[in-house]
This record gives C-alpha cells, sequence and structure tokens, in this order.
C-alpha cells in the first residue's frame, strides 16, 4: 500500500532522510522511532506530499506521490502532532469543508458517527477556540477519516488525550488496521508502539538502522531470546557508543 | 528587591537589542534595515535637531495669541482620553506580565508595592520609544526638540499612571458593589451635564456664530478660543492644561516655569497608584494567559487568535459534497470574512466615509446629499481598490501557516490557489458593483447633462473591477508565496526599523508589478477607444474598450493564478520553518 524507494530529502546541505526504503502492507502498522532529529517528521511529510522528496520515490496505493498527486492525497490522511484547524470554521463545518474537499457523498451520516464514536458530537457548533487541545485533536481525527483513507500516517497520536483517549485512540487504530488500512505512526512512546504495531523502523540521522516486524527486530538487538524489551532495543540501535564505552542506554538513577 | 527586577529588565532589553544586531547579518533585515532607516531619516529624523541640514515642513510653533488655543486643544483631548479611560474599561485592575514573570514572580516573596514598581519601571521602556517616535513627528512642525520630548514625557507618563490607579479604582467600586454599567452611567452623565453647562455659558455669554462665522475658519477658532478659556471651560481643563504647559514652552525658561505643577501632579498620581490596596494578582494571572495564547496563536500564524469571543458565522450557502473542490476553500475563506467584517466595523467605515465625503464637498460646491453621496461613491470606490486587497486577507496571507494541510489535500496547485483567492475578489466586487449602482442611481438625481457617458463610464469599470481586484488580489499572495519570511504571515512577526524597510520595499515593488500588468490593458483600451470613439462616440467606446482591457488584464490573471498554484506547489513549508 505504501512504497518507499531511496527517499532522500535534503535542506541545502543538510541530508534529513537519506535513502530510506521500506514497505507497509494493508493492514499493517508500522512504528517510525528515532531519536530527536532523525528525520521521522520530514519522512512523514514526504510521504504525504507535503514537500517533495529530493530523490526517491513514494507510492500510495500504487500512485506516486509527486507525479500522480491528486490520487495518492485522495487515498490518505495525516494526522499531526498538533491539530491544525481552521479557527473560524465550527465542528461540522470543518466536516462539511472536509467532505466537499474529498468528494464525500455521504458524509452526514458518517460524520455525525465520527462525532459520536469521538465523543464531540455535543460539540458540533463550537469554533476550535471553544475546544479542549483533545477535542480539537478528536476533530482533526474525524476530519481525517471522513473519506475512509486506505493509509493513515500518525504523528505523536496521543498528544493531549486523556486516558480514556488514549485508549479509544489505540483500539481506532487497530480497527482502522483490522479494516485494511496501512498505518505508520511516529512516536517517542515506545509502549504505544510495542502495544500496537506490527512492524517497527527505526531512525537514527534520517538513515534507517533497521526496518522488520518486532519479532525481527528484537531477535536482533537481544543478547539472548526475551531479554530485552522495546526501551532496551532502541537504546542499543540508536546509541553511538564513544571509544572505549559500552554500548546501551544512559544509566537510570538510582 | 527591585534591584533584581531592574536586573531582569536591562538584561531582557540588552539581549533584545544584541539579538536585533544579529539579526542584520541576514541580508533581508540588513536591506530593510538601510531602507527603514533612510526612511526615517527622511521623514522624521532630519528634522529633530537643527544645524543637520533639514528644515521644519512647517513652522508651526505656537505664537503668544494662540498659546492658549492650542494649550486649551491639548487639554481637552487629554480630558477626553482620560474620560475614556473611566467609561470604557470593564474588567479589574490587572497588570499585565508574562507567563514566566507570573511564574518567577508571583509565588516569590516579592511585595505588591513592588510589583507595580516593576510595571511603571518597564512600562517606562515603552513610554521612551513613544517619546522618541512622537517627538520626530511633533519636531516636523517647529519647535525645540528636548522641550518636546520631556513634554511628552511627562504627559504619556502621567497618563500611565493615571490609567492604573483608574483600574485600581475601577476593582474597588467593583468591590463595593458598585457595577460597571452604573460607573459608566455616573461618568457619563456627569460628562454630559458638564458639557451641557460649558454649552449653556456659552450660549447664553458669547455672542452667537452667525451663518457667515461657520464658514471662516478663524472665526471658528476664535470661538473655540473663548469657550475654552473663559467661564466653566477654564476650570473644568485647568489641572489638563498644566500637563500640555511644558509642551508647549516657547523656551527653556517658560518650560520651567510650567514644570513644577506637572510635576505635583504626577507625584500625586504615583502615590495614588502605589498606595492603592487593591489584589491584582488574580486577573494578573489570567490577563498573562490571555497575552500567552495571543502571542501564541499569532507565532502559530493564527491572527484571527488575538480576537477575543469569536463567534461562529453561518455559511454564506450550503457547500454540497460534491462538485469542484476548490469551492470549498472559496465556501471557507467567505465564512472567515464574516468574522473579519463585523457590523460595528461597516458602521465605522461608512462614519468615516460619510465624514470625508462631507469634509470635501465642504470644499467644493455645496448641491445638497446627493453630491456628498456622489463623492462617498468615489472615495469608497478608490479606497475598495487600494485598501480592499490589504484589508481583506481572508487567502493564502491568511492559511499559509497551514500550509502543511492544504498540501494534503488531492487539488491541484491553481485549483487551491482559485479557492485561496476567489472570496477576497467576490466580497469586494459585490461592494465595489453595489457602489456603482448607487452612483448610476445618483444620475437621476444629480444636474448632469452626460448620463450616457456617466453610465458607459459606470459600465466599463463593471466590466474592469473583477479583474482588476483579482489581480490586485495576485500580487500580494505570490509575493507571500516567493517571500514567505519578508512578508509577516505571522509565524514570526519581528518589529523595528529592519520590518519598516521590508514593508516599503514590498509596497514598492507590487505597484512595480501593478503597473505593469495594467501595461497591455492600458494599451488595449486606448486602441479600442481610439477606434471606436470617432464612429460611434465615446458611450459606446468607453465600456468597448473597458471589455478590451478586461480580457487582457483576464489572461493576465488567469495566467497568474496558474503561477500562483505552481509556486504553491513548490512552496516548501519545512524550508521556511528552518531557514
Amino acid at each position: 500500500m505504501v512504497q518507499v524507494e531511496g527517499l532522500t530529502k535534503l535542506y541545502g546541505e543538510f541530508v534529513a532522510v537519506n535513502e530510506l526504503s521500506f514497505a507497509v502492507q494493508p493492514g499493517e502498522v508500522m512504528g517510525l522511532v528515532g531519536p530527536n532529529g532523525a528525520g521521522k517528521t520530514t519522512t512523514l511529510r514526504c510521504l504525504s506530499g507535503i514537500i517533495p522528496p529530493t530523490r526517491g520515490t513514494v507510492r500510495v496505493g500504487g500512485h506516486d506521490i509527486v507525479r500522480d498527486a491528486i490520487a495518492a492525497k485522495q487515498q490518505l490522511a495525516f494526522f499531526t502532532d498538533e491539530p491544525r484547524l481552521f479557527d473560524y470554521l465550527t465542528v461540522w463545518q470543518h466536516l462539511n469543508f472536509v467532505a466537499r474537499i474529498y468528494q464525500v457523498p455521504d458524509y452526514e451520516r458518517t460524520g455525525r458517527e465520527l462525532l459520536e464514536e469521538l465523543e464531540i458530537a455535543n460539540k458540533r457548533d463550537a469554533l476550535p477556540g471553544e475546544l479542549s487541545r483533545g477535542m480539537k485533536q478528536k476533530l482533526a481525527i474525524a476530519c481525517g477519516l471522513l473519506h475512509s483513507p486506505k493509509v493513515i500516517y500518525f504523528d505523536e497520536p496521543l498528544t493531549g488525550l486523556d486516558p480514556l483517549g488514549i485508549r479509544r485512540m489505540k483500539d481506532s487504530i487497530l480497527k482502522r488496521a483490522r479494516d485494511g488500512a496501512a498505518i505508520i505512526i511516529s512516536s517517542h512512546l515506545l509502549h504505544l508502539v510495542q502495544e500496537i504495531c506490527s512492524r517497527l523502523l527505526i531512525l537514527k540521522n534520517g538513515r534507517k538502522i533497521i526496518d522488520g516486524t518486532l519479532d525481527e527486530v528484537t531477535r536482533k538487538f537481544s543478547e539472548q531470546p526475551g531479554d530485552a524489551n522495546l526501551e532496551e532495543i532502541f537504546f542499543r540501535a540508536t546509541s553511538e557508543p564513544g571509544p572505549g564505552a559500552p554500548a546501551g542506554p544512559p544509566p537510570l538513577p538510582h | 528587591m527591585i534591584a533584581a527586577l531592574i536586573y531582569l529588565q536591562y538584561h531582557s532589553f540588552r539581549n533584545r537589542l544584541v539579538s536585533r544586531f544579529k539579526r542584520l547579518q541576514q541580508p533581508k533585515y540588513l536591506i530593510g534595515a538601510v531602507v527603514g532607516g533612510l526612511y526615517f531619516y527622511f521623514y522624521f529624523f532630519r528634522y529633530l535637531f537643527r544645524g543637520f541640514g533639514g528644515r521644519p515642513m512647517a513652522n508651526l510653533a505656537v505664537s503668544p495669541e494662540h498659546l492658549q488655543l492650542f494649550e486649551s486643544g491639548g487639554a481637552l483631548i487629554l480630558f477626553v482620553i482620560v474620560l475614556l479611560a473611566w467609561i470604557i474599561p470593564h474588567e479589574r485592575a490587572a497588570l499585565t506580565f508574562t507567563e514566566a514573570e507570573v511564574a518567577f514572580l508571583f509565588p516569590a516573596p516579592v511585595s505588591r508595592r513592588t510589583l507595580i514598581h516593576f510595571k511603571l519601571l518597564r512600562s517606562q521602556l515603552r513610554i521612551f520609544f513613544s517619546v522618541l517616535l512622537l517627538t520626530f513627528f511633533s519636531r516636523r512642525f517647529g519647535g525645540n526638540a528636548w522641550i518636546h520630548g520631556f513634554g511628552w514625557w511627562l504627559m504619556l507618563s502621567t497618563l500611565n499612571l493615571h490609567f492604573l490607579g483608574s483600574s485600581f479604582a475601577r476593582t474597588m467600586l467593583l468591590d463595593h458593589g458598585i457595577s460597571n454599567r452604573l460607573r459608566r452611567l455616573l461618568v457619563f452623565g456627569l460628562a454630559l451635564a458638564l458639557a451641557g453647562g460649558v454649552w449653556m455659558w456659552a450660549k447664553q455669554t458669547l455672542p452667537a456664530l452667525g451663518p457667515a462665522d461657520t464658514a471662516n475658519p478663524a472665526a471658528m477658532l476664535d470661538y473655540a478660543q473663548r469657550v475654552l478659556t473663559t467661564g466653566p471651560a477654564l476650570y473644568l481643563l485647568f489641572s489638563f492644561r498644566l500637563m500640555v504647559r511644558p509642551f508647549f514652552a516657547p523656551d527653556a525658561p517658560a518650560f520651567f516655569d510650567a514644570l513644577p505643577p506637572v510635576l505635583l501632579l504626577f507625584l500625586l498620581h504615583y502615590l495614588w497608584v502605589i498606595y492603592s490596596d487593591v489584589a491584582f494578582e488574580e486577573a494578573s494571572v489570567e490577563a498573562s494567559q490571555k497575552l500567552a495564547a495571543r502571542v501564541a496563536a499569532v507565532r502559530a500564524g493564527n491572527w484571527r487568535g488575538m480576537k477575543e469571543n469569536q463567534k461562529a458565522r453561518r455559511p454564506w450557502f450550503k457547500l454540497t459534497a460534491t462538485g469542484p473542490a476548490a469551492t470549498a476553500l472559496f465556501w471557507k475563506n467567505l465564512i472567515g470574512v464574516g468574522q473579519v467584517f463585523s457590523v460595528r466595523l461597516g458602521i465605522t467605515i461608512l462614519v468615516v466615509l460619510v465624514i470625508f465625503g462631507f469634509a470635501l464637498n465642504g470644499q467644493v460646491h455645496r448641491q445638497g446629499i446627493s453630491i456628498v453621496v456622489a463623492f462617498f461613491v468615489a472615495i469608497a470606490l478608490v479606497y475598495s481598490l487600494l485598501l480592499g486587497p490589504q484589508v481583506l486577507r481572508l487567502d493564502f496571507r491568511n492559511d499559509l501557516p497551514l500550509a502543511d494541510i492544504l498540501k494534503t489535500f488531492p487539488l491541484r496547485g491553481w485549483q487551491i490557489a482559485l479557492g485561496e483567492i476567489l472570496a477576497p475578489v467576490v466580497v469586494l466586487v459585490a461592494f465595489q458593483w453595489l457602489l456603482l449602482l448607487v452612483g448610476a442611481g445618483l444620475l437621476f438625481c444629480l444636474p448632469v447633462k452626460q448620463e450616457a457617458l456617466f453610465l458607459a463610464i459606470a459600465l466599463g469599470a463593471a466590466f474592469l473591477l473583477p479583474v482588476l481586484d483579482l489581480l490586485l488580489l495576485l500580487i500580494p499572495n505570490a509575493a507571500v508565496l516567493l517571500f514567505p519570511s519578508w512578508i509577516q504571515t505571522g509565524r514570526d512577526s519581528p518589529r523595528g526599523i529592519e520590518t519598516t524597510g521590508q514593508r516599503l520595499i514590498f509596497a514598492l515593488g507590487q505597484m512595480l508589478v501593478l503597473v505593469l500588468a495594467l501595461l497591455p490593458a492600458a494599451a488595449a483600451f486606448v486602441g479600442v477607444f481610439f477606434l471606436l470613439n470617432f464612429t460611434l462616440g465615446p458611450a459606446v467606446a468607453v465600456p468597448a474598450a473597458a471589455l478590451a482591457a478586461t480580457m487582457v488584464l483576464a489572461a493576465e490573471a488567469g495566467l497568474g493564478v496558474m503561477l500562483l498554484g505552481k509556486l504553491f506547489e513548490r512552496f516548501d513549508v519545512t524550508e521556511e520553518q528552518t531557514s
């Protein structure tokens, strides 16, 4: 569903993403993790057509995101870490607007269901300024899911959500995956990634460190079977040992 | 304790200044600073001190016979400002602190009085810059720069203390159960009674103005001088006159003579503020949060986030789920227009234009209300072209901070561009066509002989205006996509001379592009007009020529929309954010 080959993004001489290749199939949830500045957000922006890649190709549902942008974008939804809303449109007007952009004829029924599911149906006529951070997040999600995207990207999806919202969001992601969507989640919350992702891609300095199923990644970075959780794996994969220094995470304070 | 606060203030100011200078390493700020500096020099600074080759643009140094009138005029303005400070505000006293200041200072062992001192100290910085600008400006009309500077400082500092004191008094009144409405009613009633008293006295004591006097500015000024400098107004404006007297002092001895009463007023205000025992902390915390939210909104590019009490607006038309997708952007921006244009703003514009029309009419000739309306229509039309595209920013200039969202839409660049700029075009054209209709209707009320020609001109204008508006809106939108970090879209809003310079450069650039775009259309207009004028007459030649020019402009606008779309497609959000 998502195929990335040799994706490279340069800013001047700075290499933000370097020769990245991977694929995500329908029904898969891929976790995109890496330290700050690893190139996760840049990668997601290239994958969603927000910024053009310097080199390489990105295909969404078989459509090239640069050459056949309209068809590719019709199939995807991108949820940014901060909900980005039009501050003079009400909740319902947002859905109406998105429905026209993505040509969703039965948006009224779908929109009502989404608002009910996300528990913001009573805020239908509210402006974003009247909503809490979590509610804005929910509205952005409702807008993104209105056209039933086949490919969904999440950038830190749990930011600002309460515990119930987090539970619902996880369930919602898994439900979309079961329905056949290909999902990529960029997050620093490794327990979230471990809980819901079937694949993992670790980035560092714009380069792919490893890409595979959770089991494959665990096997590669474990000295013995079952001796490491994802946090350990992350530190092992991303640490840069200096001369004479042991590899591994910084010690926890006692 | 105050030493720590002075330290904070000093280093904040110093670091801000250093970062401003460091910013000049970037060419866009350096060029802006040079142009802005030249502008300030030629427009203000060379008038500040004599001997630099600059002469005052007009010598309005106060002559002794007019000194009282100037003083009274200034005193009256101060009186109105103070009166409004007692009528308009409605909130409880809140010293505005940043969130960081609230976080550090409020839990710290800092007394309320020290906080007030800190606030006063900080406001001095703002006052200093205001004094500098005001002195630049007032010095252009003659007088001594130092006297002007100190005069402005005394006035602004005393007013600053008065605003603070009145906010404390307002809070005390609220605490004693006197509501804002009752306070406003009482102050407004008192002001009306005072104005009524002055009016009654003037009517009974002074000789009435004849029709000849109302047309004679000198007679009117003389009458105003007598009203303000004798009778009750003399006592009413006494303390305000004391405040403005140092500013109007013709020389140093006169200035020092006028100084002691103002310093006394200043001291009394200071004591009033310092000894007011009013709790402002809670309201200050709330105010700081609002301030932080506004700053965050503006930095995020959401200028409308500054507006409080934003209301949901109904869409102008029902948007169906199918059809051209770009219509959704047009529909969205039309809703946004409702947020920008309130009824209050509409009434204000109308009042200003009518007053302007009356003022112009008085200088031309008097032929009744129709002429006034005709002037109003003409002025409004010109202003709609000049200011309309600047005021109606519901396009890329507003949505650029959300460019990453727009870029995820399955639309081509030109569709997004067209959808973005269509709303301001439609609003402007509707307004202008309405004005043209009013203008055409006036032809039947005015003693105009060439109705057909005037109607032809109106028809020609009706053809031209939509494409002209489109073109006028395309230019700033293209500029914002080409040079997003030059045109302030709200992501960051640096201020200073360099920003003024940048704006000047852009204004000139936009004008140049517009002139270049208009040249082919003007050539088409002239060609068709001369071709038809001799055979069919101007009544046909004007609209036909306008139609030809419209077609040229429409072709240019069409190309412009395609170009704007390409620019948007190439616009790299991340590069702009990281640059």
